[in-house]
């Protein structure tokens, strides 16, 4: 089907100017997935995060239930991290 | 909600690409004059009136911020310039890569459209050291909307005083008298035109769906991260629409 296609399709003239066409649209493209490889980064980064809130919400859920009335007091974010990291890590870290 | 509608909007940017693509080499004729070099004309005169137009509307932004103090306007009006800055960086490479297969040069300081579009590259640059040297987010907020307002007011005008130079090197070829372009070749800058523009609102709508989310897993690190004070509300803040 593809081949039928660019079979059809008219030869484009790659000479001494096909090289600088295709480097102002490769350039195109390289920056938009840079941009890409940017947001999904972040996007990576934020799911860890959310992923440590989750595991914080469920251990102050678990201690609230442990110790009705007491709740969480004094227990912060990053002691929750610190234990979310130890759990998370592998052997190889 | 700034993630809402950003799928079908995905969607038609890459069909709109695709189309304008296989316009620009399987339909568009080659240029008389150029030949094949003409092909990125389609792709460098598209990003940049895109993000030229992306500048004014960070100003249009910056302008409901200042009379509204509704900080969304201004998370807005970043995001704006954010991307025509970016789209900026893609018209200069792009244009001298044209530059040096036309003229042999990658750059030409006697050509009032390339000066120009530095100048207003170089002063869009300049608000991300500018806005991030205040501290107050208030006042950066608002210092930065007045930036935007004059830098954006400042591109239309640069625009007009090109135009009015009347360079022979940089031809108008938009121009209805004297040889304008050809049917086809309108039509396959228009669709390019069109194409590049939903590209800058999807990376503007995913930039912004990313700070929303990003602002929100905040707020809700310092919900958890409070003491618990037994009240049974939420600590959580609604969400910024």
């Amino acid at each position: 089907m593809i081949g039928l296609l660019l079979a059809e399709t008219p030869a484009l003239p790659l000479d001494e100017a096909g090289k600088y066409v295709a480097g102002a649209y490769v350039v195109f493209l390289v920056l938009i997935v840079i941009y890409v490889a940017i947001m999904a980064s972040k996007l990576q980064r934020m799911e860890k995060e959310l992923r440590e809130l989750a595991t914080f919400a469920e251990a102050r859920a678990d201690s609230d239930q442990v110790a009705p009335g007491r709740g969480s007091e004094g227990q912060s974010i990053s002691d929750s991290l610190a234990l979310t990291g130890a759990e998370e890590a592998t052997p190889d870290e | 909600m700034y993630g809402k509608g950003l799928r079908p909007l995905s969607i038609a940017t890459v069909v709109g690409i695709t189309a304008a693509l296989s316009l620009v080499f399987f339909y568009a004729p080659l240029d008389a004059d150029q030949g094949f070099i003409q092909k990125i004309f389609y792709l460098h005169v598209p990003l940049a009136m895109v993000a030229l137009v992306g500048f004014v509307i960070g100003g249009v932004f910056a302008i409901a911020h200042l009379r509204s103090g509704n900080r969304k306007w201004d998370a807005y009006s970043y995001v704006s310039i954010h991307m025509s800055v970016i789209f900026g960086v893609a018209v200069l490479i792009t244009g001298s890569i044209w530059a040096k297969a036309s003229w042999g040069h990658w750059w030409v300081w006697d050509e009032p459209t390339l000066v120009s579009f530095l100048i207003v590259f170089l002063m869009y640059a300049t608000y991300y050291p500018f806005r991030y040297a205040i501290e107050d987010p208030e006042r950066q907020a608002r210092y930065a909307s007045v930036f935007a307002v004059t830098a954006g007011a400042f591109v239309p005008l640069n625009f007009m005083a090109v135009r009015m130079a009347q360079s022979l090197v940089h031809p108008r070829v938009f121009a209805t008298a004297n040889g304008g372009l050809p049917g086809s070749m309108m039509f396959t800058f228009l669709v390019c035109l069109a194409a590049t523009a939903l590209l800058w609102v999807t990376l503007v709508k995913l930039e912004l769906t990313a700070k929303s989310t990003s602002g929100q897993l905040k707020r809700l690190r310092r919900a958890l991260d409070a003491p618990a004070s037994g009240g049974g509300s939420s600590r959580v803040a609604p969400e910024v629409s």
